[in-house]
């Protein structure tokens, strides 16, 4: 069932077609049809590729710093069930608090630097990576604990035996949540106190009035979001093959 | 049988904080002018709230997110019944959800604010644009897995197609589509204050920025509970509706339990 609909094509083609008679109606430079964007792309593929790998090196950095914290905090607060409940309101708290509006905050302390911009980003991958680890870990079938117990592990080895391993399906969930949260921080953060990356490319093609290249830098934003998403998907799939096998209807 | 810790926990997060808070505060670990102490901040809370200045803001950041939210709950549940009535539109708009879906609704503002202005239509397009997906998704996804058996009830019952949507399939997305409105009331806060920042003209997300620029860092503490206190409110709207449309579902689930 590969085949592709033509149908479903002619959706987006649609589309294209009615922003192109749109924008020929307007007749101005701050309303560019898509076969403007489409040759902005090509005159500044450069460009915005390069000010994209800024931004992605960034992004990663925070999504990284965000996993060696969030996931070991998780699994503790899952395990040290007490403690997970007396704080599971605190982590409900921080849920509400948007990423943005820590932005300016972040800015005061740490400068306007690469490490202002991966603090805040790491601080939006931590959310959705601490909630999944730790809601997975504290949910964990009580027979994997007796399992531990029997087998006289340690506190400690429990959690890197047995907890983390059985949470992974969930903070795969999260992680996901969070790369998504990673990068649309990264490129808003730089908005707001920018020195490069695609960020401050759409902010100056803004004030130089060229809409098109900028739209073409948000058509390679999606272009990239897409990616990700596809190898986030992939990998899920091959790692986490053996959760996918047990969960699979039999047939 | 409730645990002890239940009882004790919100209290003990407060006080956490607090605790916490204080005594980075009387360490002096951060510098006063970065890092005020809770009274300060309440008390510049306090003189905002007083001198109006956080209602005024606060009534146009939370009224724009709402109108947003109104939209594109409207508008995403609209879409999904159409995809589900017209399985090829269906398809066709998935490229379309797939290629706008990554776009943060930073990266809008300065595409479209010669175009709109810097009046509602900006945050409503921004807004709507990015908090369309969680409903419009969810919604899909739960008209296509509405069971047989309900279907075939309904046949039974001679509900015509049309009324086997509105009286059948519909009911029965609506908790999944209220999930998915859930998690666009946050979303759509986020696209708000983003907006006013950028846009920066008015409501909370702007005087976040201007209070940072001018390092009154209390009042930008102050102001990023006003925020959170927003986030809380608009969940618990949904929660309201949600209680008001789909309250069998939430009674079927805790009877369950």
């Amino acid at each position: 069932m590969k085949r592709i609909d033509h149908r479903a094509l002619m959706v987006p083609i649609v589309i294209l077609i009615l922003w192109q008679i749109g924008s020929l109606l307007y007749a101005t430079p701050l309303f560019p049809g898509p076969v403007k964007v489409a040759a902005s792309i090509a005159k500044n593929f450069n460009v915005i590729v390069s000010e994209l790998g800024h931004t992605l090196l960034r992004a990663a950095a925070g999504f990284a710093l965000a996993c060696v914290t969030m996931i070991p905090l998780g699994i503790f607060l899952g395990r040290v069930r007490t403690l997970g409940r007396l704080l599971e309101p605190l982590m409900d708290m921080l849920a509400t608090l948007p990423p943005p509006a820590v932005i300016p905050l972040v800015m005061l302390f740490a400068g306007t630097g690469d490490w202002a911009k991966i603090v805040i980003i790491a601080y939006a991958a931590s959310v959705p990576l601490l909630m999944n680890t730790y809601e997975a870990s504290h949910s964990i079938h009580p027979l994997l604990s007796k399992v531990a117990k029997s087998l006289q592990l340690s506190r400690f080895e429990t959690m890197r035996l047995i907890d983390l391993p059985s949470s992974l399906p969930m903070i795969a969930t999260g992680a996901r949540l969070a790369i998504a949260a990673s990068l649309l921080v990264s490129i808003t953060s730089e908005m707001l106190l920018a020195t490069n990356g695609i960020g401050v490319y759409l902010q100056r093609s803004q004030e130089t009035f060229k809409i098109d290249a900028g739209l073409a830098g948000i058509a390679f934003i999606s272009l990239v979001g897409i990616l990700i998403n596809a190898l986030v998907y992939r990998l899920e799939k091959r790692l986490l093959f053996w959760h996918y096998r047990d969960t699979a209807p039999a047939e | 049988m409730r645990h002890w810790s239940d009882k004790l926990r919100v209290p003990f997060s407060i006080g956490l904080v607090v605790l916490v808070w204080q005594t980075v505060y009387l360490l002096g670990i951060v510098s006063e002018k970065y890092f005020p102490s809770i009274v300060s901040v309440a008390q510049s809370f306090w003189a905002m709230i007083v001198s109006g200045d956080i209602p005024a803001a606060d009534l146009k950041t939370f009224g724009r997110a709402l109108v947003g939210l109104a939209g594109a709950g409207v508008l995403g549940i609209a879409l999904a019944i159409l995809s589900d009535l017209y399985p090829s539109f269906g398809k066709g708009f998935r490229y379309i959800s797939d290629v706008v879906q990554p776009i943060p609704p930073a990266a809008f503002v300065p595409m479209a604010v010669f175009s709109l202005g810097l009046g509602i239509k900006l945050y409503a397009f921004v807004i709507i644009l990015v908090t369309i997906w969680p409903p419009f998704l969810n919604g899909v996804a739960a008209l296509q897995s509405v069971s047989g058996v309900q279907l075939n009830t309904g046949r039974m019952l001679g509900c015509s197609n049309r009324e086997l949507l509105w009286q059948i399939k519909l009911p029965a997305a609506m908790p999944e589509i209220f999930a998915g409105l859930r998690y666009a009331a946050t979303i759509s806060l986020i696209a708000v204050i983003v907006s006013e920042m950028l846009a920066g003209r008015d409501g909370v997300g702007f005087m976040i920025f201007k209070k940072a620029f001018a390092l009154r860092t209390a009042d930008v503490f102050a102001l990023m509970f006003v925020v959170a206190i927003n986030g809380v409110m608009l969940n618990g709207l949904v929660n309201v509706l949600r209680r008001a449309i789909v309250g069998w579902h939430i009674g079927m689930m805790e009877r369950s339990e």
